[in-house]
């Protein structure tokens, strides 16, 4: 299942590079991760509790960072198991980061997710409906942050 | 895992507060997402010795009350229903195949919120509302305000739907589900509720719901009231699918890609409008 | 778990079932604890109609039924539509078609086609197609299975 997308921040590229590089940024922008950790500079562990409907699972998601040049472009790789429940996720992610043209940046997202086990005997269609929703509230949290932090907050 | 088999709605109302509590209507939903390890909630209530979830009944004022344990075969052959109601019983009887409409549930189909589901669209376009009880109380949504998002409600932990009311249809008016499927009894690639009143030429009753093609049923409210007392020809049907295909927002899937629900919907709701003036025709 | 001892009515019979778990289906309790293994578990998901039984006189999906959902029904299985030894004319219908190849779907056809039977009129082509609409043949058989029911309907007094 392939989720791409992307959106503007007003932040310029150097502060937004180092905002989604950071794990607890990105930890408390990201809808239902619990909590993160930095395990060293390129592997991170995470816990991610993910809803659809009735449906609740929570992940417990390795992201390692495979290339990083920054702070344009940064290929990562998650891996996700729920605890006892044979459900695995796996993502291949990369991350660009552009200038935009009112000096803000645009960030690109481009995923290529496999799911196996209990959870793909759900329908892909809303799976990546949600994917591309919880892709749009980080945007938007990120986003906040980055404007609070711009004004001083 | 609990099982509870409560006899009252103040029964099941207070069994259901506890944490992870289902309710088990007719299964054929909750069940087969146990089966498939999707689901497991900590305790089941089940509303099947509910006797007041499983009447339908006509008011006075024409409009019909059906307890959410009315079985999908029932409200097929609901002859209370009358005028554009029928909208309901025509997608219920489209629902899946005999067996699997002998224990489906209105208020269970309701609750799970299935975007490809027939009642969803059917219950917009018939104006229904959706009654809920609670530990708070009771409090009725507008079919519109209940269908939230994908598979997601208005209900709150804690509650379950009682009914879902269908307001009186004008007289003469017709309803209609008009539904594409890959074969029968599957879920919808798209679908089309509609409720449709002609006084002559003039359209005087319009309501379009597009099922299936996005988290909720997507009516347009505005174009449809715009359109009322016009001829309802291809230009004006032309201005509703428009505003209609604005609001779509379709997943691609097994069943068909999102690109092709958009080039099919519109044409359902032409061939829904064309098959009802067709029929209100014949009857005037 | 222990789970609950209940008594479920199978065929005109009372069976009592001890330790039966909240999730545990009516189809496994009649396939394990019961020895009735003409319900099939096909998709175990109440899509392909293999686990059809009557539950009340209408057909439903036994995999789809929790067997503590159950108690105070009349069940019936696919053993339960003929004396042993004999068949009911809806079984003889399908052998003498020979509407079966290999045999997994039969129960669940059964059970769909004796409830549409009992309307006790001619049934048409549609008619049979939209009753068993809910059975699917995975050897693609259906021609001979509708023919089978249609016939049935037609022999009747």
């Amino acid at each position: 299942m392939k989720i791409a997308g992307s959106f503007n921040v007003a932040a310029p590229v150097e502060l937004t590079w180092r905002a989604i590089t950071d794990p607890q940024v990105v930890g408390a922008c990201l809808p239902g991760c619990e909590e993160i950790e930095a395990v060293s500079p390129t592997l991170y562990r995470a816990r991610i509790g993910v809803k659809l409907g009735p449906i609740s699972a929570t992940f417990a998601a390795e992201v390692e960072v495979l290339e990083e040049e920054p702070p344009v472009r940064v290929v990562s790789v998650t891996r996700g198991e729920e605890g006892g429940r044979a459900s695995h996720i796996r993502s291949e992610n990369t991350l660009t980061l552009e200038p935009a043209d009112d000096g803000g940046t645009r960030v690109s997202y481009e995923a290529d997710m496999t799911v196996t086990g209990r959870l793909a005997k759900f329908g892909f269609g809303v799976m990546k409906k949600k994917a591309q929703s919880l892709a749009a509230d980080f945007a938007g949290n990120l986003e906040a942050r980055l404007n609070e932090a711009a004004s001083g907050g | 895992m609990e099982f509870i088999r409560p006899d009252s709605i103040d029964a099941a109302v207070a069994a259901l507060q506890a944490e992870n509590a289902a309710c088990l209507a007719g299964g054929a939903t909750l069940v087969a997402m146990m089966n498939a390890d999707l689901v497991a909630p900590e305790r089941l209530v089940s509303l099947r010795d509910v006797a007041a979830l499983r009447t339908a009944m006509r008011q006075p004022d024409g409009s019909v009350v059906i307890g959410a344990m009315r079985r999908h075969r029932e409200t097929a052959e609901e002859t209370d229903l009358r005028d554009g109601q029928r909208v309901l019983s025509d997608a219920a009887g489209q629902i899946a195949n005999p067996p699997v409409r002998n224990m489906g549930t209105i208020g269970g189909s309701c609750a799970f919120a299935d975007p490809a589901a027939d009642y969803p669209p059917a219950l917009a376009a018939a104006d229904a509302r959706i009654a809920l009880v609670g530990a708070e109380g009771r409090r009725t949504l507008p079919a519109d305000a209940f269908f939230v998002d994908w598979y997601e409600t208005a209900l709150e932990p804690g509650e379950l739907i009682e009914s879902v009311i269908l307001p009186p249809a004008p007289a003469g008016t017709a309803g209609s589900y008009t539904k594409l499927a890959r074969v029968a009894g599957d879920f919808a690639i798209a679908s089309v509720a509609l409720v449709l009143g002609m006084e002559g030429d003039a359209c005087s009753h319009l309501a379009v719901a597009v099922g299936a093609c996005g988290p909720a049923p997507v009516r347009r409210r505005d174009v449809e009231t715009e359109l009322l007392g016009g001829g309802l020809g291809d230009s004006e049907i032309r201005r509703l699918t428009d505003a209609l295909a604005d609001g779509l927002d379709p997943v691609d899937d097994v069943r068909a890609s999102a690109d092709y629900r958009r080039r099919v919907a519109p044409r359902l709701v032409r061939q829904a409008i064309a098959e009802a003036k067709q029929c209100l025709s014949g009857t005037q | 778990m222990t789970g609950a001892s209940i008594t479920l009515k199978v065929n005109g019979a009372d069976r009592p079932v001890a330790a039966v778990a909240p999730w545990t289906t009516l189809l496994t309790v009649l396939r394990d604890e019961l020895g009735l293994t003409g319900a099939k578990r096909g998709c175990n998901q109440g899509v392909c109609g293999a686990c059809t039984v009557t539950i009340d006189g209408e057909p439903v999906r036994s995999c789809l039924s929790l067997a503590l959902n159950c108690t105070d029904c009349e069940i019936a299985t696919v053993e339960g539509l003929a004396p042993a030894g004999s068949l009911a004319p809806v079984q003889q219908a399908l052998a003498e078609g020979n509407a079966l190849q290999c045999g997994f779907c039969t129960p669940g056809i059964l059970i769909a086609a004796h409830a549409l039977l009992r309307r006790n009129e001619p049934l048409s082509v549609d008619e049979v197609r939209a009753g068993l609409s809910g059975n699917l043949c995975r050897c693609s058989g259906y021609k001979k299975i509708v023919e089978a029911v249609v016939r049935a309907s037609e022999a009747r007094p």
